[in-house]
């Protein structure tokens, strides 16, 4: 049976199992298959542990009794529980955020209002000629990303080979396992302040001199040659770039003379799921206060959290302890939190009540959303009754 | 006899003339042994009558590389994350494999040079590979395509 | 016991995903630090040394690992525990650490739970 791998936002969509065998699915997809059974979460409530309906209630008990609860994650689950945590969320008139605040949300948003001109793989691997990857290394993050859309397949229009019919480019401050294929009719350039890089973009087509000038117009003539183009950015990029307008400048700066598009490099399986979410329903990708009405700086859970805003937390799969800084992370211990999760994670490890969940993708079905916006239905291996969807609604129910 | 890049270079120009493409006779020795290019390559061994001598004994001493019967292909298993680029670069796949492993996707066919099986890449097909047999050319495109040297080839 | 004659490296850490040290699983973590060939053999560090990191007053320790795809003036922590217990928002993705060979045990993730809790 093929599968969807949930593993990341490339959700790949040739993945198999025969004869207890993985296939096709790189190292971090097949973890995701062949240890399904590893670590798997135990409902507990203050360390004991107890029945899955019992841990529920607590966790109701503790939202209602809440001044200001937020709610975090929920990029690796499906459309669907997101919609249902959105509604809690609603109901509770408190927080909504996932990684995307601190990761990618920016450049989905801006995506999502049209800032910048964007595509899918699926046109970047008939279409695409020069290919950026800017601050990100797709080798450890998203495996498969150049072999299966966009440096290495056969395109429609791109029938030759990668070295005659792309060009790529790599832009990190390391010369990452990414940046060591671009060889032949490729570029690396190495940064220091990013900025600088993309104000020589905005220079060269402008006919001025820039410190990046010359790689700048290598790349620019490269673009010329061809209808099409596309740039990926990572976090690399966000992190080095103090105002992404600056960038979004530069993309349409671009499009004066060739056609670039633009996609999130990618991220968690649905993180882009989440940001179309909360986007079709308030306007905004993440850090959303029902309270306030409105999206804020202040209201991402990390800034919460710091701040010492919120008194409770309900954390779907995702892993905060793990992933944030100690500074924040330190917080967690300081107030009520509920984990869903499959795994018993290292916040989980933590909490006050968990709540074990299935693995989306492979014990619970449902929708996800590729980087670039493409919708994808996962079928599960077997379906599991206690998953995401279930657990949110008897939460909603309970409020 | 086991070849190294140092008796190689010993018998070279040493001039670093870089006619032969590369920056050093040091790493024109390096491609020779590892088959990316030909002793040809180099002008001044043939041109000049000097190094007359020094040619023939090379082609002497290249000669079991030419002839290597296996395509000596080794995969690092702990280096490997799976990311499908050699299956999918591979001219073989690509010719035999439109819809599948040419277009980015897993090998569709049963009999694949290599395949990616429980996130590793695995040799499943050595016969098929183009360094294989007797109108084998020295292909080197999966090994290149690796981001982090987890293909290598018997011979360098 | 302290080794002496090291000294304290300032090093650039990157902070980055690595497919190779990662568990799906969410049950463990590695303590390692990749750092780039050059910068070692610079600042004396070998090959499976434990070093202390150093960064915003928190210490970790962990298992050097050589790569030369980690940045020439430092090196890389996966993303994870380890990365994120030094990390500060603000250089959330590249900061400066303090670098020292040590010896004795890394650090566990139950140590680092143990400061999350209290
Ligand atoms: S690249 Fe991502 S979606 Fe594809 S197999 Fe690997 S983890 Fe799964
Ligand atoms: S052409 Fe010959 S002499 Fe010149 S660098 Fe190459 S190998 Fe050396
Ligand atoms: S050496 Fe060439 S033919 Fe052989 S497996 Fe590698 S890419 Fe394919
Ligand atoms: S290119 Fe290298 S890392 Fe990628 S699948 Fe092949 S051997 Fe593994």
């Amino acid at each position: 049976m093929i599968m969807i791998c949930p593993g990341c936002s490339c959700l790949c969509d040739d993945v198999y199992i025969k004869e207890g065998k993985v296939f096709n699915a790189c190292r971090r997809g097949k973890e995701i298959f062949a240890k399904y059974n590893e670590n798997r979460a135990v409902a507990r409530v203050d360390g004991r542990e107890v029945d899955v309906d019992t841990a529920i209630e607590k966790a109701v008990e503790i939202l209602k009794e809440a001044k200001n609860p937020a709610i975090y994650g929920l990029d690796t689950t499906v459309v669907e529980a997101q919609k249902i945590a959105i509604d809690v969320a609603e109901k509770l008139n408190g927080y909504i955020d996932d990684n995307s605040s601190f990761c990618l949300g920016e450049l989905v948003e801006a995506v999502l209002k049209g800032e910048m001109p964007t595509t899918t793989l699926d046109e970047v691997r008939d279409n695409a000629y020069v290919l950026v990857y800017w601050g990100t290394n797709p080798y450890h993050s998203l495996s498969r990303h150049l072999s299966k859309y966009t440096y290495y397949p056969r395109g429609k229009k791109r029938p030759r080979g990668y070295d005659e019919d792309r060009f790529l480019v790599v832009v990190d401050v390391r010369r990452s396992e990414t940046a060591v294929l671009a060889k032949k009719n490729a570029r690396f350039i190495r940064v220091d302040d990013d900025a600088e890089l993309v104000d020589s973009f905005v220079k060269v087509v402008e006919g001025k001199a820039a410190k990046y000038a010359k790689d700048a117009g290598v790349i620019i003539n490269e673009m010329k040659r061809a209808d099409f183009n596309v740039i990926f950015g990572g976090l690399g990029l966000k992190y080095g770039l103090k105002d992404l307008n600056q960038f979004k400048e530069m993309v349409k700066k671009l499009n004066e003379v060739a056609p670039v598009y633009f996609i999130p490099a990618g991220f968690h399986g649905n993180m882009r799921g989440f940001n179309e979410t909360l986007f079709e329903r308030v306007g905004h990708v993440n850090k959303y206060s029902f309270r306030d009405g409105k999206s804020d700086e202040e209201f991402a859970f990390t800034e919460l959290l710091k701040n010492e805003k919120i008194d409770a937390a309900l954390i779907v799969g995702t892993d905060p302890v793990y992933s944030l800084p100690f500074e924040v992370s330190s917080k967690l211990g300081k107030i009520n939190t509920i984990v869903v999760d499959p795994r018993m994670s290292f916040t989980a490890r933590i909490a006050d009540v968990v709540i074990p969940s299935a693995i989306s993708g492979v014990e619970a079905g449902g929708t996800m959303v590729r980087s670039d916006g493409v919708r994808v239905k996962l079928e599960p291996l077997e379906e599991k009754e206690v998953n995401d969807v279930y657990i949110l609604n008897k939460i909603k129910e309970g409020l | 006899m086991a070849l190294n890049p140092m008796d190689i270079y010993k018998l070279l120009p040493k001039t670093n003339c870089k006619k032969c493409g590369e920056a050093t006779c040091m790493s024109f020795a390096f491609k020779l042994l590892n088959r990316e290019k030909k002793l040809e390559d180099c002008k001044p061994l043939y041109e000049d009558k000097k190094y007359e001598r020094q040619r023939k004994k090379l082609e002497e001493m290249l000669k079991p590389l030419e002839e290597a019967t296996e395509t000596g292909l080794i995969v690092d298993e702990s280096l490997c994350t799976g990311c499908g680029n050699c299956v999918v670069v591979c001219p073989v796949h690509v010719e035999k494999d439109p819809k599948g492993a040419a277009v980015g996707n897993g090998p569709t066919i049963d009999d694949p040079i290599l395949r990616v099986e429980d996130g590793v890449v695995k040799v499943i097909n050595m016969q098929a590979c183009r360094r294989y047999g007797k109108n084998r050319v020295l292909c080197v495109v999966c090994r290149e395509n690796c981001p982090s040297d987890a293909i290598r080839f018997l011979e360098g | 016991m302290r080794f002496s004659k090291f000294l304290k490296v300032e090093a650039d850490i990157v902070v980055a995903r690595h497919a190779l040290v990662m568990d799906e699983t969410k049950s463990k973590a590695e303590p390692v630090i990749f750092l780039h060939p050059e910068f070692a053999k610079r600042s004396g560090v070998n090959d499976g040394d434990v070093v202390e990191v150093e960064a915003n007053g928190r210490i970790v320790k962990l298992k050097v690992k050589l790569s030369d795809k980690a940045p020439e003036s430092g090196g890389v922590i996966p993303n994870g525990i380890y990365a994120s217990y030094l990390t500060n928002f603000d250089g959330f993705k590249r900061f400066k650490a303090n670098i020292e060979v040590s010896e004795g045990e890394l650090t566990s993730v139950e140590e680092l739970l143990g400061k999350i809790k209290s």
